[in-house]
């Protein structure tokens, strides 16, 4: 028998929420009801937790919660263990926005997610010696012990649910919860000592731990909507250099994807991948300065106009080292000084540089431009396997095509995204360097005289 | 020193110094528990909240109110005093003068502190609930009061508002919480040392957040500073021409008394008001000349597309009230201060000493436009507080 992706789902979703649903009632049945007070105050703050975490990464967004969920396990201990971390983290499935967009499946998929984990959870810390719960030292222990049984739960579950609702491989989800979802662990500590301290103080203590950690979600949400200016910002500037230029329509936005294409075959870190990003996308901000013309004539240039279009190099080089973040790289606006040279000593030289050429001289390659239509990817991939270690890094060049062809992904001529009207048909041959035409020969150039800087 | 040096140093003092006291005094003591803490204000020292628009503030000011609880007032005053000498030497501050300043500025926010704890309690630390906490958040405030007062001075602005709090929030609730932890409330709930170990893990990541923040507020300003030279670059406009207006049209601004916010969309519209000359057919300088109102024109369609610099790109369309409107709003003015600081610079060629009287009365007698003459008045008030620059004039 097989079902629809939408069907599997909701079968899964609903086998999940019953699951819930039994879990709940046999324990209503055989246990007697948990303190009120510690129910309200709990349920309410979770759901509070929870609801703020929109804008948030999904890995930042549990924290809150889930450490409410833990602290939750211990005050319910001497009363009803089992019973009252379910019903609270029942709450913590409840999500306004998904009730407002009455996202039904979601909204009982969290749920019993949260109840079950929550379960399995407070199983564990149940069973534990009382001796060990007394000991500060031993609570550690038990509170890494606890949270494993969550971590468990929630990411297999999870892992289940996005394989039926994408392509995704099992396994490969579960890799990638696993490493997302690691931080558990400190705040299960941290939510057990808060659940500590509820029972020896009181409700005073929620605000004092609440407090501090909506804080660091406000800011973080504040730091992710100014990375989203910046790069609204960076993007205005790209968007005005190929309303300036029609032939370079997604040039930038490629050489950087091209470029993290590389980055992550060469595993830099996540840093460094966002500082290759921006100087990828920004690598040509400089021919903002060029003439409309000039970055538009159909065929060669003279050796005059080749010199002011080369000019706007030394003014993307000029604005990337006028940013601190992206100063390190900022030779990647330079097409002659990131020509790799063997003899030179690449170490403590940054590769990114050398990265944005590749990725660069690729797409330039493989995409029409005003004095060439786009090479066949082979094509491409051949002359940058022929200068690998003269003009290119070989490192580099290696990195791309490896990670183009575990993607199998075609570019260049027949698989273009972009097509131009062409008041001049361009030329079928000549590689061109990137982002630049070839120079006419001496002999047909229109000013003769006139000298390169 | 370099960064990685700095914190090995650290961590050796740090290391060291509770070994030695380890092995005097055993784990058990009350100078092991006070050494411990006394290295947790040591890095709470070198890490600081840094909100965009506050005065920082260490993290040590959590330790501190651990501390109260912790240790007698002369032991008190003799761990910080330890923790700050140490910190003197290891934090990043140029001269000795900095130093000094700061370790002063530590010693008397930590003794107000001190003084206000006991004064509330009483010289009685076993006090009620209420009483205690109450004791501790106010020893908290009398700290980030030192740190505010020194920032009021020295930016010569004072901001009593609640706006942009959260990092003083979150060091107060922190700290309390911390000092709760330690040694419980009314005789309960005391965990002692693990309890600050772990309840500084939100304090933690609210630094870390902060961090971020202020990292990625760096590189957006030098991104826009960077891309307001961008027309320079290509010959259009005088050189340091949207830096000065910038800087002018934010003196401006905050005279007339315009929210931070306004300030910023001033600040970002001032940077990139002839960003938008570069799109225009051709920006050669050879062309017909263009006119300023087509610049401003593109340079806005440009901002618009951003959706956090939509506002700031309202300043540079056309005033829909020109000067003798009645109810003026943020834009309108904002959008005065930027034409009156761009007009100025070109009419001062840059700021020259010698131009500028004339340069003030051309934009009185207002050749095709007429400027509001509250903005202007602004403008001389701005202008006479500068300092003139030397080997003019």
């Amino acid at each position: 028998m097989s079902l629809r992706v939408p069907d599997r789902l909701t079968v899964f979703c609903l086998a999940v929420g019953l699951a819930t649903l039994g879990v709940v009632v046999a324990l209503a049945l055989t246990t007697p009801f948990p303190p009120l007070v510690p129910l309200v105050v709990f349920g309410a703050l979770i759901v509070f937790a929870e609801s703020r975490g929109v804008l948030l990464t999904p890995t930042l967004e549990t924290t809150a919660g889930f450490m409410l969920m833990m602290a939750s396990i211990v005050v319910f201990y001497d009363s009803n263990a089992l019973l009252g971390p379910v019903i609270v983290a029942l709450c913590g499935g409840i999500n306004p926005a998904h009730i407002r967009e009455r996202a039904w499946r979601k909204t009982i998929f969290n749920c019993g997610n949260y109840a079950l984990a929550a379960f399995a959870t407070a199983l564990v810390y149940w069973s534990m010696p009382a001796w060990m719960l007394s000991s500060p030292g031993w609570l550690v222990l038990v509170a890494v012990l606890a949270g494993l049984a969550f971590f468990v739960v929630v990411v297999t579950l999870l892992s289940a649910v996005i394989t039926l609702s994408s392509d995704d491989r099992f396994g490969q989800v579960f890799r990638e919860l696993v490493i997302a979802h690691i931080q558990v662990f400190p705040f299960a500590v941290l939510g057990v000592f808060l659940g500590r301290l509820y029972l020896d103080i009181g409700a005073v203590i929620v605000p004092l731990f609440v407090a501090p950690i909506l804080v660091a979600q406000e800011t973080f949400a504040s730091y992710l909507a100014l990375k989203r200016s910046h790069d609204d910002t960076v993007r205005i500037l790209i968007g005005a250099l190929e309303a300036k230029d029609q032939y370079t329509a997604g040039h930038a936005e490629r050489v950087a994807m091209f470029a993290r294409y590389i980055g992550l075959e060469l595993g830099l870190s996540a840093k460094r991948l966002e500082r290759l990003r921006l100087a990828a996308l920004m690598h040509d901000v400089g021919k903002l300065v060029v003439p409309n013309h000039l970055l538009n004539k159909p065929g060669k240039l003279t050796e005059a106009e080749f010199a002011r279009v080369r000019l706007h190099e030394n003014v993307s080089l000029e604005i990337l080292t006028r940013i601190d973040f992206l100063a390190p790289v900022a030779p990647s606006a330079l097409s002659e000084f990131t020509r790799f040279t063997p003899v030179a000593d690449e170490k403590g030289q940054p590769i990114e540089p050398h990265i944005v050429a590749v990725a660069d001289a690729f797409d330039a390659m493989t995409s029409t431009r005003s004095y060439r239509k786009a090479l066949a990817q082979s094509t491409a991939f051949k002359e940058l396997r022929e200068n690998a270690g003269k003009q290119f890094h070989p490192r580099v060049v290696d990195a791309l095509i490896v990670a183009i062809e575990r993607r199998h992904e075609q570019y260049g001529a027949g698989h273009e995204v972009d097509v131009h009207d062409f008041a001049v048909e361009p030329p079928t041959v000549g590689l061109g360097s990137a982002g630049l035409g070839d120079l006419l020969d001496d002999s047909d150039a229109e000013t003769p005289g006139v000298s390169a800087p | 020193m370099s960064t990685l040096t700095r914190a090995l140093a650290t961590a050796g003092v740090i290391v060291a110094g509770l070994v030695t006291v380890a092995i005097i005094a055993g784990l058990d003591s009350t100078a092991f528990t006070i050494a411990v803490l006394a290295a947790g204000l040591l890095v709470g020292e070198l890490l600081e909240l840094r909100p965009l628009e506050r005065a920082t503030v260490p993290l040590s000011y959590a330790v501190v109110l651990v501390l109260l609880r912790a240790a007698s007032p002369v032991e008190f005053i003799a761990a910080i005093a330890a923790a700050e000498l140490a910190a003197s030497v290891l934090r990043p501050a140029p001269g000795l003068v900095v130093r000094g300043e700061l370790f002063v500025q530590r010693m008397v926010a930590a003794a107000l502190a001190l003084g206000v704890y006991e004064l509330v309690l009483m010289g009685d630390g076993s006090g009620g609930k209420a009483l205690v906490l109450t004791a501790l958040a106010l020893a908290g405030i009398a700290e980030l009061a030192v740190d505010e007062t020194v920032f009021s001075v020295r930016s010569r602005r004072i901001d009593l508002s609640w706006h942009g709090r959260s990092a003083q929030l979150a060091l107060v609730t922190s700290g309390m919480l911390m000092a709760v932890g330690y040694d419980g409330l009314e005789g309960r709930g005391g965990m002692g040392l693990w309890g600050p170990l772990f309840f500084s893990v939100p304090l933690l990541a609210a630094w870390y957040s902060f961090e971020r923040l202020a990292a990625i507020r760096r590189t957006y300003t030098q991104t826009l500073r960077a891309l307001s030279i961008v027309p320079e670059l290509g010959g259009l406009v005088r050189e340091g021409h949207a830096e000065r207006v910038a800087a002018l049209a934010l003196s401006m601004g905050r005279d007339l008394g315009l929210e931070p916010r306004d300030l910023e969309y001033l600040e970002a519209a001032s940077l990139l008001h002839h960003i938008g000359h570069v799109c225009l057919d051709d920006p050669s300088v050879l062309g017909r000349p263009v006119e300023s109102s087509e610049v401003a024109q593109a340079s806005a369609e440009m901002l618009r597309q951003a959706e956090f610099l939509a506002p700031a790109a309202e300043l540079l369309s056309p005033d829909p009230h020109p000067f003798g409107g009645a109810e003026r709003s943020w834009t309108s003015v904002s959008g005065q201060v930027l034409r009156v600081a761009s007009a100025y610079d070109e009419l001062s060629e840059g700021g020259q000493a010698r131009l500028e009287n004339g340069a003030i009365e051309a934009l009185y007698s207002g050749p095709g436009y007429v400027y509001d003459p509250r903005v202007l008045a602004s403008l001389e008030r701005v202008l006479e507080r500068r300092p003139v620059p030397a080997g003019v004039r």
